[in-house]
């Protein structure tokens, strides 16, 4: 039995084909785009004209100056994190706690928060985008609301902002399933004991079922996080032809516009190192949280004092 | 105290009544939008259900001018082969990796999940040279697919795998059956519901994938995401043609969830929670 698991042969068989393919197309791919990054330029054609340029790209990319963009769309992307952690999320959460609540309709309204998620982006994109144009003029019309100045999306201090509202909408319905999924393995007897404590409500919400959910409120913002980095197809759908005001357009626009590929995979390589941050500066955080002592016990304490 | 509680459950529904509307309405005005003319939408009855149910927007969107047919068979082809790429890599893999014992199981584990930390962005002018070439067959956005879901399949099928006790394993042996058979058409059949979890997930993001579609096709082999991209060029003025397409590119799926609403829910959640 033993040796029928541990045969190298098969272990091989059964491993080898991914790793090699995985490796061929997801990791060797990366380090080569790293590779790319610190070389002056990738001549399409004649070998010699590229030299090893070092830290060049990245100094360029992030020194602040009028013809460089790239500082500004990260801002940007910033801003849409903020956008996601601050308005988004605890939106998502707030629907999460009234459903696990067990309102009238709860399956009904779980099921169908949840169909923007299963739509494609393009499309969700392309129909805000005919939405902006056909129907909320005439709604900020009737309302004698003002129009900014060139449509939603053809202000330049605007478009940016509509450009998020999509896949903000969209994505609320993800957020909430997994709070809300989270929201109902809090076993029964500890809402119960809580309830006899005279604990209900928003007190209920934040002393118990918020710090209970912690592991997945952390899922839910490093999606966020890491989305408001990759944040592509929306704004890609809806905004102008080579608008560079987030870095992955920024990414896209220089290597296949421009042509500019070593620079561009300096762009892509911080938006990886980007994302890799945030992820491990989300677990120190949270790692954080669950060491301090007397946080643990805190649901428990908190209310039989009262 | 009870009428406090009333009171909340007043306000509680009407909260998610409005989340409801918010969510909702976009998808109704879409389906409007497909069977009105443009005219109609720009009008005063821009919110209300058409005057004449337009199906022709339907067969303009479908037939000559957008070629959607062509468009979605051709999403289907690059699914359903990415699908049987994932499924059978990442069991075979899942197995030799969490079934079988050997030394160094966990460090290529683990290898393979760091996949999931690395947009693909990353990947993307080396993979241009890779499959550039390969631009006028399906294979070109098949290849990156199933390798950028192996992570997320085999992290998925793990919770499974390791659930299934040894002694399925054991009797298997005594019966004299050989590893290949085994993994096969033992445990395989038991993984069934873990697959059809993780062929949901990864469903859902090969056929709403927008990026390298649009970088590594061909317009014969072009898929549903970017052929309704271009067709919105296309149809700048012609809003009902433009809404017909955009329910034809999404009905597949909405299809899908309201077959098992359940099923894609979980598939979701599963792929959301890493380790």
């Amino acid at each position: 039995m033993k040796r029928v698991l541990s045969n190298k042969w098969s272990i091989m068989v059964f491993v080898l084909p991914t790793v090699l393919f995985f490796t061929y197309i997801v990791i060797f791919p990366i380090f080569k785009t790293l590779w790319y990054s610190l070389l002056n330029e990738i001549p399409a054609k004649i070998g010699d004209a590229s030299r090893f340029s070092g830290l060049e790209h990245y100094i360029t990319m992030l020194t602040p100056g009028r013809r460089n963009r790239f500082p500004g769309a990260v801002g940007n992307s910033l801003l849409y994190a903020a956008l996601s952690v601050f308005i988004q999320l605890p939106f998502s959460l707030l629907i999460a706690l009234l459903l696990a609540n067990g309102p009238k309709g709860e399956r009904f309204y779980r099921n169908t928060f949840f169909v923007p998620v299963v739509i494609s982006s393009v499309v969700v994109s392309l129909l805000w985008g005919r939405i902006y144009k056909g129907l909320l003029p005439q709604l900020f019309e009737s309302l004698s609301w003002q129009i900014p100045k060139n449509g939603f999306l053809g202000n330049a201090n605007t478009k940016i902002w509509f450009s998020f509202i999509p896949s903000l909408w969209q994505y609320v319905g993800y957020h909430m399933l997994l709070m809300y999924g989270a929201l109902k393995t809090i076993p029964g007897d500890i809402l119960e004991a809580a309830t006899v404590d005279g604990a209900s409500g928003a007190k209920m919400a934040f002393r118990i079922q918020i710090p209970m959910i912690k592991p997945m409120l952390k899922v839910c913002l490093s999606f966020s996080l890491i989305g408001s980095f990759k944040l592509f197809d929306t704004p890609w759908v809806l905004l102008e032809r080579a608008n560079m005001d987030l870095p992955a357009l920024s990414m896209y626009v220089e290597m296949f516009s421009n042509h500019k590929y070593s620079y561009a995979s300096a762009q892509a390589i911080f938006i990886v190192a980007e994302c890799l941050v945030f992820t491990a500066l989300l677990n120190w955080v949270f790692r954080e949280e669950s060491e301090k002592p007397g946080k643990k016990p805190r649901f428990g304490k908190g209310l039989a004092r009262k | 105290m009870k009428r406090k509680a009333t009171l909340g459950r007043i306000l509680t529904q009407g909260f998610l009544l409005v989340w409801l509307f918010l969510c909702l309405f976009p998808l109704y005005w879409m389906f409007t939008m497909s069977l009105k003319d443009t005219q109609e939408i720009f009008g005063p009855n821009s919110i209300g259900l058409p005057t004449r149910w337009l199906w022709s927007n339907y067969a303009n969107a479908w037939g000559s001018g957008g070629r959607i047919s062509n468009y979605m068979v051709n999403s289907m082809i690059d699914t359903v082969v990415t699908l049987a790429g994932t499924s059978l890599l990442g069991y075979m893999s899942a197995y030799g990796l969490l079934r079988m014992k050997w030394k160094g199981q966990k460090t290529v584990f683990t290898y393979l999940l760091m996949g999931m930390m690395i947009p693909m962005h990353a990947a993307l002018y080396p993979l241009t040279e890779i499959l550039l070439p390969l631009t006028k067959t399906h294979w070109a956005l098949i290849i990156p697919y199933v390798a950028f879901n192996i992570p997320i399949t085999i992290l998925i099928l793990s919770g499974f795998i390791t659930n299934i006790p040894y002694e399925m394993e054991e009797a298997a042996c005594i019966d004299g059956s050989g590893i290949y058979r085994t993994a096969f058409t033992i445990i395989l059949p038991m993984m069934v519901p873990a697959l059809v979890t993780a062929a949901i997930f990864v469903f859902l993001q090969v056929w709403n994938e927008l990026l390298l579609a649009s970088l590594f096709t061909t317009d014969s082999v072009r898929t549903l995401t970017v052929g309704i991209k271009q067709m919105s060029g296309q149809y700048q003025t012609d809003y009902g043609s433009m809404g017909a397409g955009l329910v034809i590119a999404t009905l597949p799926t909405l299809v899908l969830y309201m077959c098992m609403s359940g099923q894609v829910q979980r598939s979701l959640v599963a792929g959301a929670v890493k380790g």
